[in-house]
């Protein structure tokens, strides 16, 4: 049996092409004399510049047999007429003349190579220049061997959690600060179970939950190998239908069964309920700062209430956790506007589906760094399989999307898939 | 939410005036001021108001927080899922500012292929969010915006 790799690919702001399909364009160029090269150069960047192309180079240099070098020069772009001799500025055509240049039509790449290999393939027509993305993100270029193990982490909760549900597999969130990899806080799809702001206890009893981030909290720090995960085909399409993931199936919210003890709420996705805790987070660790006038209402004071108790609960279940955030929070009264965190900024989330369009704009708003989803959404992702929200430039806010294959078989019902060696050393 | 036709342009008025009051109500809590109602056989039953900043919760929009109010109201008055999604599907949204990817894609999950209709008191929705802006946002981090004074001295 083959053995199955846990893997984290970036999805990039545009689909990907294949490196040896990459749209062209044609140009007029020449062989010229290597003594003429810079005039050259600096006469055609006036008269003919290479808008929009700023990735091709003017030059190509091209070593020819007998260890003699070859230097030919784009004079301009070809008209898409059916004589591309046609649209030749007069000024190009002068130079043509007199330089007494033999001017011929070749392909360049018509846009920025995205990755090595495409501007590998683009240098075999043109060279170009390849610039690796300029917005700096951790792991757009690669990840660590640590930084890895410390996403699969995060990922294995956010799993854990997708199946606490009464057997039922649902979508789950992890929000993670990762400059001291923490978790921030983590949820789960609430369609069918809705605690509504003014009912104060079931805010409590979904607080109940949580020690699950104490379980896995433990496993942050370790080093995982993923050895004994077992898989028997490519973990790409999901083989079963998993009906109780809202971001999968966002339209079918009616047909849900629900607790008849609660109400339900048809967008609360996990993503959406995850910005929801961290928001609460905030409020907690932060109380008086944001606030702006007087005007506490009904709503504050009820959530305040639960969140204190909430914080006593975690006390004792999460010592750790509550331990780190008293620790923030004594950092916070010495640098109160410096520590506090301006809504998720700098922060990761885990999500086990790719998000629907709803959650992944929400993502933006809250100012999400990086996401992480395990298994793509074909009915409504949002991140590359039917949208691809991280390539919408109008936004003003944009986050790097990877996702993070594992084999599907981990949603199994027993935990056996699960047994991830890990040394804590 | 289907848009109202040519020959209910006073009533849509009305409505999208109460919108924007309801903008000026997050104008006053310093919130950016985009408000709503929601409307149903000609009557107002809910209203929602940006209050992104209160919570610090960014996905706290106007029309969110009206949605809240529908499906607490409902089930409440215990209706049923497909009650609710009936409900919602005969609604009208009054919003002030054209509603974000977010909200619409919501809107979309509550009810499938809505109609709409914009540019209905666009200059008064513009105001407000001007005049906000010219104060300057208040939740946003330091050095991201210069007010337009700084900007025009």
């Amino acid at each position: 049996m083959e053995r199955a790799k846990w893997e984290i690919t970036h999805i990039p702001e545009k689909p990907p092409v294949s490196p040896t399909h990459q749209p062209t364009v044609d140009v007029l160029a020449s062989v010229v004399d290597p003594k003429l090269a810079n005039t050259l150069v600096r006469r055609l960047n006036q008269i003919a510049p290479l808008e929009n192309f700023c990735h091709v180079k003017r030059i190509q240099k091209k070593q020819m047999q007998g260890g003699k070098t070859q230097l030919a020069i784009i004079l301009c772009l070809a008209s898409e007429n059916e004589n591309p001799l046609d649209g030749i500025p007069n000024d190009v055509l002068e130079l043509i003349n007199s330089y007494q240049l033999s001017a011929f039509i070749t392909k360049v790449c018509k846009y920025a190579a995205l990755s090595k290999e495409e501007w590998e393939e683009q240098c075999k027509l043109w060279p170009t220049s390849y610039h690796p993305p300029t917005y700096n993100i951790e792991g757009i270029t690669g990840f660590s061997e640590e930084d890895s193990q410390s996403v699969f982490s995060f990922m294995k909760s956010a799993v854990k959690l997708a199946k606490s549900d009464d057997g039922q597999v649902v979508n789950a969130a992890v929000i993670v600060d990762p400059s001291v990899k923490q978790i921030i806080v983590s949820a789960c799809d609430e369609i069918c179970s809705w605690h509504t702001p003014m009912d104060k206890t079931s805010v409590e009893a979904c607080c109940l939950e949580q020690p699950d981030i104490a379980t896995s909290q433990g496993v942050v720090n370790g080093v995982v190998s993923h050895e004994t995960l077992l898989s028997k085909g490519p973990p790409d399409e999901p083989k079963q239908l998993y009906t109780g993931v809202s971001c999968l199936y966002p339209w079918r919210w009616a047909e849900h069964q629900s607790h008849a003890s609660s109400y339900w709420h048809p967008l609360r996705h996990a993503a959406i309920v995850a910005i929801e805790y961290s928001a609460a987070r905030d409020r907690r660790l932060f109380p008086g700062l944001g606030q702006i006038g007087n005007q506490s209402n009904q709503l504050d004071h009820t959530l305040s209430a639960s969140i204190s108790s909430q914080a006593k609960r975690q006390k004792t279940n999460l010592k750790k956790v509550e331990d780190v955030e008293k620790l923030d929070a004594h950092y916070n009264g010495f640098h109160s506007d410096a520590a506090r965190p301006y809504l998720c900024t700098g922060y990761d989330i885990y999500l086990v589906w790719e998000p629907c369009a709803m959650c992944a704009m929400a993502l933006v708003h809250q100012r999400i760094r990086r996401i992480f989803y395990a298994f793509p959404n074909p009915n409504a992702g949002a991140l590359g399989s039917v949208h691809r929200l991280q390539g919408e430039k109008s936004l003003n806010h944009h986050y790097a999307v990877f996702r993070v294959s594992l084999p599907e078989e981990i949603l199994d019902g027993g935990d056996h898939h699960f047994d991830i060696h890990i040394n804590l050393t | 939410m289907a848009s109202l036709g040519e020959e209910n342009l006073p009533g849509t008025l009305a409505f999208m005036e109460l919108a924007i009051q309801q903008a000026k109500l997050a104008l006053d809590s310093l919130e950016v001021p985009v408000g709503c109602v929601i409307v149903e056989d000609g009557k107002l039953i809910a209203t929602g108001r940006n209050r992104t900043t209160e919570t610090r919760n960014a996905t706290r929009h106007a029309e969110m927080e009206a949605i809240d109010v529908l499906l607490e109201q409902w089930q409440k008055n215990g209706l049923s899922k497909l009650e609710v999604a009936e409900n919602f599907s005969k609604c009208s949204l009054y919003v002030t500012c054209e509603p974000c990817i977010m909200c619409a894609a919501s809107l979309s999950i509550l009810v499938k292929g809505f109609k709409c209709t914009g540019g209905i008191m666009a200059t008064e929705a513009v105001s407000l969010l001007q005049r906000f802006y010219e104060q300057g946002n208040p939740n946003a981090p330091k050095p991201h915006r210069q007010s337009v004074q700084q900007v025009l001295h």
